[in-house]
């Protein structure tokens, strides 16, 4: 019983984590190196939000999503837009942005122990035994509804609709008068909307630290090669495998193995079948 | 109404399109003729933007070196410079070769992808019409595109660029590999459209003799140069035409 409800626990954080990063590569076809970085940049602007300006809880996570996600925008009109198409560029252009965020701030002074987010409520209940806090059940109760808004947002409205024809054929997309810069920009902003969302939701369980930013990376990275790059269900599903693979690791084995489940998916992916659960390689075939 | 002149696009050294002069008027059917590699697909990317795209990408990717050199008008505009997404706003609609479907969405998906451009009064209004021309696409509106017959998706492909509401259509090669049967039906509805829109199409086409009973003006592309033009009846009586693209042997 406790596995299941911490797996579960576990699956949806890492499914938030991914889902930005899903989203990106989904539309723009861009391995968002950044993500991260922007996941803990979003944690230390809330934290500035309430601490130092002495806002409103509620107002800071507002503004600091949206902040996040104009600077990954910003980012993305200035700084990758220029390499658009070339992979291994991106890769090398965004994960410098997350390195020079981070180390940024690190060497901002945003380091130690005392930066933590207050739990949205504080208090725990037991579920079958199993006690599990309230900032935990909100966790999973904001993941299913993200998933949810997501994939209401990407069937029913004009941008939504417009993302996922880039996401399937950019040029298609092109043809039918859909502006692929703006709408490669506006993937980006919102993925970085969900990188915040994710690290508003997870970082009240513990200390905000700049190393959380290249866990989470990693992590994202890793949900999305298992669930295949650019699917977003697979990105969901993969979690889950990920997420109980993680928590069974856990119990039977230790903690310390914790992270080694994630670059093993990583790499029994790659050989077993390179392509995801729900990969796209079928298109090579055409192209041949 | 779209008027392109001098056209010329390399490819590295080699010759695409070769001076071309196209022209095509309001309420038109212009249809333009080649054989494979005679620079159909290349003009009609070069006249939709999407050859900017492709060279653009190219070029990112240290690939071929296109070189597009010409000029296009359009309602008396120059847009030889302007973004395919600029030009498709002011109504310059692509329904590319291998027609492109978005293949992960449903019938009825691809075509409000398709709606980007439409107002909501106008897309619910284009997609009921698109349903009137093509009865086949309403009764599968909820199977994915990728599951599709080839009849089926190109009808899909005119549908969408319609729901982009095109003032000018260009179609590229709608017949490709379609039973004789769709053909009709397709060229019958392309008909209709320019009727009932009152939008004009450029179509092209390696087979004349389908697509030749509907079209207002033509274009023979021979090795990226128009090598002919002219009215439909003056097209049709010459002995070299008919020949090549009709299949017709003189005695």
């Amino acid at each position: 019983m406790q596995i299941l409800i911490y797996g579960t626990i576990n699956s949806v954080a890492l499914a938030l984590f991914a889902l930005g990063f899903a989203m990106v590569y989904g539309v723009s076809r861009l391995p968002n190196f950044a993500h991260g970085a922007l996941y803990v940049l979003s944690g230390f602007i809330t934290w500035t939000l309430i601490n130092s300006l002495g806002l409103n809880y509620l107002i800071s996570i507002v503004l600091a999503m949206i902040a996040t996600g104009i600077i990954g925008a910003l980012i993305y009109q200035f700084v990758l837009i220029r390499i658009r198409g070339m992979e291994i560029s991106e890769i090398m252009a965004s994960y410098a942005m997350g390195l020079a965020i981070l180390e940024g701030l690190r060497w901002g002074g945003f380091k130690g122990m005392t930066y933590t987010l207050p739990a949205f409520i504080e208090g725990s209940t037991s579920i079958a035994g199993v006690s599990v806090d309230y900032q935990r059940l909100l966790v999973v109760g904001i993941g299913a509804a993200v998933v949810a808004l997501l994939w209401l947002f990407t069937r029913y409205t004009r941008i939504g609709l417009a993302l996922r024809g880039m996401a399937q054929d950019e040029r298609a997309a092109m043809m039918l008068g859909i502006d692929s810069d703006l709408m490669a920009v506006v993937a980006m902003g919102f993925g970085s909307m969900l990188a915040a969302l994710a690290a508003i939701c997870l970082l009240p369980l513990g200390n905000i630290v700049v190393e959380a930013g290249y866990n989470v990376l990693i992590l994202a990275i890793a949900v999305c090669i298992v669930g295949g790059l650019g699917s977003w269900v697979g990105a969901v599903l993969s979690a889950f495998l990920i997420g109980f693979a993680q928590i069974l690791t856990v119990v039977y084995l230790g903690a310390h193995f914790q992270m080694v489940v994630a670059l093993l998916a990583i790499i029994l992916t790659l050989i077993l079948k390179p392509s995801g659960l729900f990969g796209r390689q079928k298109e090579l075939e055409e192209r041949v | 109404m779209l008027e392109a002149t001098g056209l010329m696009v390399f490819y590295e050294n080699m010759l695409a399109l070769n001076n071309i002069d196209i022209r095509c008027e309001a309420n038109q059917i212009v249809g333009v003729f080649g054989a494979n590699s005679a620079g159909k697909s290349t003009l009609m990317y070069t006249l939709s933007g999407i050859m900017h795209d492709i060279q653009k990408k190219e070029q990112m990717a240290g690939g071929e070196r296109i070189t597009v050199m010409g000029r296009i008008d359009y309602k008396g505009q120059n847009i030889s410079s302007l973004k395919p997404s600029q030009r498709a706003k002011r109504g310059i609609i692509l329904c590319p070769e291998r027609r492109r479907i978005f293949k992960e969405s449903s019938v009825l998906e691809n075509l409000r992808i398709g709606g980007y451009l439409a107002s909501p009064a106008q897309a619910k209004k284009t997609l009921q019409y698109v349903f009137e021309i093509f009865p086949a696409l309403e009764k599968i509106k909820k199977r994915m595109g990728g599951f599709l017959s080839g009849g089926e998706q190109q009808m899909l492909a005119i549908g969408r660029a319609l729901m982009a509401q095109p003032k000018i259509l260009l179609l590229d090669e709608p017949l490709l590999g379609l039973s004789p049967l769709m053909q009709a039906t397709l060229i019958k509805a392309t008909r209709e459209i320019r009727d009932e829109m009152n939008i004009a199409i450029i179509v092209t086409e390696q087979y004349a003799r389908p697509v030749f009973p509907i079209v207002d003006y033509g274009f023979i592309l021979e090795n990226g140069a128009a090598v002919m033009e002219g009215i439909r009846e003056e097209l049709m009586n010459n002995p070299d035409v008919r020949s090549a693209y009709f299949g017709v042997e003189e005695t």
